[in-house]
């Protein structure tokens, strides 16, 4: 099939020259503003998407335990891998990635690894034998134009939202490393130092003429380009200028002052993305814990080798317990069993789990919730169902549910799940993002 | 039959709230992003492309699937995807009326939470009406799950999926509605409405297997008025 990438025609290309020399973008911009920038994640953490102007990308992390690197035995390791999506624009061709999405897989890369923006050091467990293994994954799903700065936002969003499941040194020989469960030990976020944020000038009339954030058709009549790196301290991590344009000195330099300011706007607006993504899980869970509060209860670790014998042995030990305070989502991801480690699939689907209830204390930005009172594992009755999915369903269906499931010992019950039935108004999700069309509610069917 | 709950909370006809976005994508033909639950799947279509690939008839359009999944390498799992959507997108697609074309429908999995073929099927058939490409009828998609009792469970999630001894993904054309409402309901069950596609995992007896389709087909009609609906009402907001 022949080359399907868009071609401006000789109208297109003179009018937007023409309107950039008057100071006049095409979308109605000025020549420095950057579109409107849109951050949402997905039910687990480590999952973004970023929407600037028509520009869509969706990142997810994922992170596993391998052996580290030679050179750098107490190193985890990052590695950005960048899907062009065929659906992102028709010139994109599924199989080997062209040299457009290596180039946006070098420049996110350099600017997160390079830069040491997330610490590598932290995520050593065993030097020279286990490290954690970061993955970035990052789908462009729609190519509007300026896909590197997106990219590297969404990258940036993900790895802030993500949590890795905590894991101890232990065994006989104090070797095995043994993975807790997300439910029994919460998950730590990663350490970012800083965040490099990519900003993207595209270059016209033989360098004169400066924007930034150019859309597609912007980028198919620029005459070259050149993306700085740049933190909110005014770091620079990297600038890419490949070929294109000569550009004066004086306009480079104007063209990274510009880009240190851009750089530091952006930054707060994923702080505060991310701040009300994490505060609102965090309330989430602080609100399904009870008024009054269990005993102690045992704590079961799922260990790495045998996922099987794990599921075997958390049941188990639900059976011996006596307790039951969790909100019924904690069983329904005990049953599902297996380790969080995320190179397995069923351990996705766990973290995709529709897990609302049960404390846990990863949240580093919440204040006023001592952690004796989060950090209880959960380990209910395995009489009591959960009720995982409550929360898209609508409010008839909570109290239905309720009534019909063995909350049993718990004597909080009724008023863990009234609250429950009040939180269920105001919980987001990435589906309340993408605007509903048509929301179906529970649907009873009585059919024979 | 006994009031079984399921691990969730719902009842085993219950289906969770679905939702279907229409066009979300800017550069794409026709796209839609359509939500199960936890599971949502993005469907994109570009088309009809000129000339068609090597090995394809090229008296008649053909489709070409794409299947992303979230993280990780294409492997057998997402070829055998691509295989069977594509084979029921050719099914629905009036394949004569563009010759010599290529349709491509590409698919991201946004997020997995079990059902994601039946919610990817639904995903493109929607992507495909969006896009306006000429369709003999929708498709509805859906899930079923036999209990260790013999009851029939619908839009299993994946906790379901893993402990079920045996599921199966099921895909009927849409139900008619006929313009004379006046045609009374019963009427309307006697049409042959075929099984385009059937996907099992696992064992499962005969009578298990006919319960799915019997219960499937009752589903797909809930599901076929709730597509009816969405894409009115994104036809109605394009011409407005």
């Amino acid at each position: 099939m022949e080359n399907l990438r868009w071609r401006p025609t000789v109208n297109e290309r003179e009018f937007i020259e023409h309107a950039l020399q008057s100071d006049l973008r095409v979308d109605g911009r000025h020549s420095f503003d950057f579109r409107k920038l849109k951050i949402s994640f997905g039910r687990e953490g480590g999952s973004s998407e970023v929407q600037l102007g028509e520009t869509h990308v969706l990142g997810y992390v994922t992170a596993q335990l391998v052996q580290p690197y030679r050179d750098r035995p107490n190193e985890g390791t990052l590695a950005i891998f960048t899907e062009f999506s065929p659906m992102a624009d028709p010139a994109f061709e599924p199989g080997r990635p062209g040299e457009s999405a290596i180039e946006l897989g070098r420049v996110v890369d350099r600017g997160l690894r390079e830069s040491r923006a997330v610490d590598m050091e932290s995520l050593c467990v065993v030097a020279g034998k286990h490290v954690w293994s970061v993955r970035v994954d990052l789908h462009i799903l729609d190519n509007g134009g300026n896909l590197i700065d997106a990219a590297n936002i969404a990258a940036l969003a993900a790895l802030s939202t993500f949590r890795r499941p905590e894991c101890t040194v232990g065994g006989d020989d104090g070797q095995q490393v043994i993975v807790h469960d997300p439910e029994v030990r919460d998950p730590l976020p990663l350490t970012i130092h800083h965040m490099p944020i990519a900003v993207t000038f595209a270059y016209f009339g033989e360098g004169n003429i400066v924007v930034v954030d150019p859309t597609y058709k912007e980028e198919a009549v620029m005459g070259g380009r050149m993306t700085a790196t740049i933190n909110s301290n005014g770091d620079i991590c990297a600038i890419q200028k490949a070929g294109g344009e000569g550009v004066m000195s004086g306009v480079v330099m104007q063209c990274l002052r510009i880009a240190s300011v851009k750089a530091a706007d952006i930054t707060s607006k994923i702080k505060k993305a991310v701040d009300s993504y994490t505060t609102e899980k965090a309330l989430k869970k602080v609100k399904r814990l009870p008024a009054s509060l269990p005993q102690k209860i045992n704590v079961t670790d799922v260990t790495m080798e045998n996922k099987g014998d794990g599921e075997l042995e958390t049941q188990t030990v639900k059976a011996s317990d006596v307790q039951n305070i969790s909100k019924g989502d904690e069983d329904h991801r005990n049953m599902k069993g297996n380790s969080p480690l995320i190179g397995d699939r069923f351990a996705k689907h766990k973290q995709t789990s529709t897990f609302i209830g049960g404390p846990s204390n990863w949240d580093p930005y919440s204040k006023g919730v001592s952690l004796s009172s989060l950090r209880i594992s959960q380990l209910p009755d395995p009489a009591t169902t959960s009720k995982a999915s409550s929360h898209e369903e609508a409010q008839p269906m909570l109290t239905e549910s309720s009534n019909a499931e063995v909350k049993s010992t718990s004597s909080s019950g009724a008023a863990g799940e009234s609250e429950e039935a009040q939180e269920m108004g105001s919980p987001k999700s990435l589906k309340d993002a993408v605007k509903p069309k048509h929301k179906r509610k529970k649907k009873k069917s009585d059919r024979s | 039959m006994e009031d079984t709950r399921r691990a969730d909370g719902r009842s085993p006809n219950q289906l969770r709230p679905f939702s279907c976005t229409g066009n979300p994508l800017h550069r794409a033909h026709g796209s839609a992003r359509w939500a199960q639950g936890d599971t949502v799947v993005l469907a994109a279509v570009y088309g009809p492309k000129p000339g068609t690939r090597k090995g394809e008839n090229p008296e008649k359009a053909s489709i070409e699937v794409v299947w992303k999944p979230k993280t990780g390498q294409i492997g057998r799992q997402e070829k055998e995807y691509e295989m069977i959507l594509k084979r029921t997108l050719q099914s629905i697609c009036m394949l004569t009326v563009h010759p010599n074309t290529t349709t491509s429908v590409v698919l991201q999995v946004v997020g997995d939470d079990g059902s994601l073929l039946p919610c990817a099927i639904n995903a493109s058939c929607a992507a495909l009406t969006f896009a306006g490409i000429p369709l003999k009828h929708l498709t509805v998609a859906i899930g079923c799950g036999v209990m260790e009792n013999g009851t029939v469970i619908l839009d299993t999630n994946t906790a379901e999926e893993q402990q079920l001894k045996s599921f199966a993904h099921l895909v009927f054309p849409n139900s008619r509605k006929s313009v004379d409402s006046k045609e009374p309901k019963e009427k309307d069950e006697e049409f042959e409405r075929g099984l385009i596609t059937s996907v099992t995992h696992g064992v499962m007896s005969e009578d298990d297997y006919f319960n799915c389709i019997e219960r499937g087909l009752a589903a797909s009609s809930r599901i076929s008025d709730f597509m009816r609906k969405t894409l009115q009402k994104e036809a109605s907001s394009v011409d407005a």
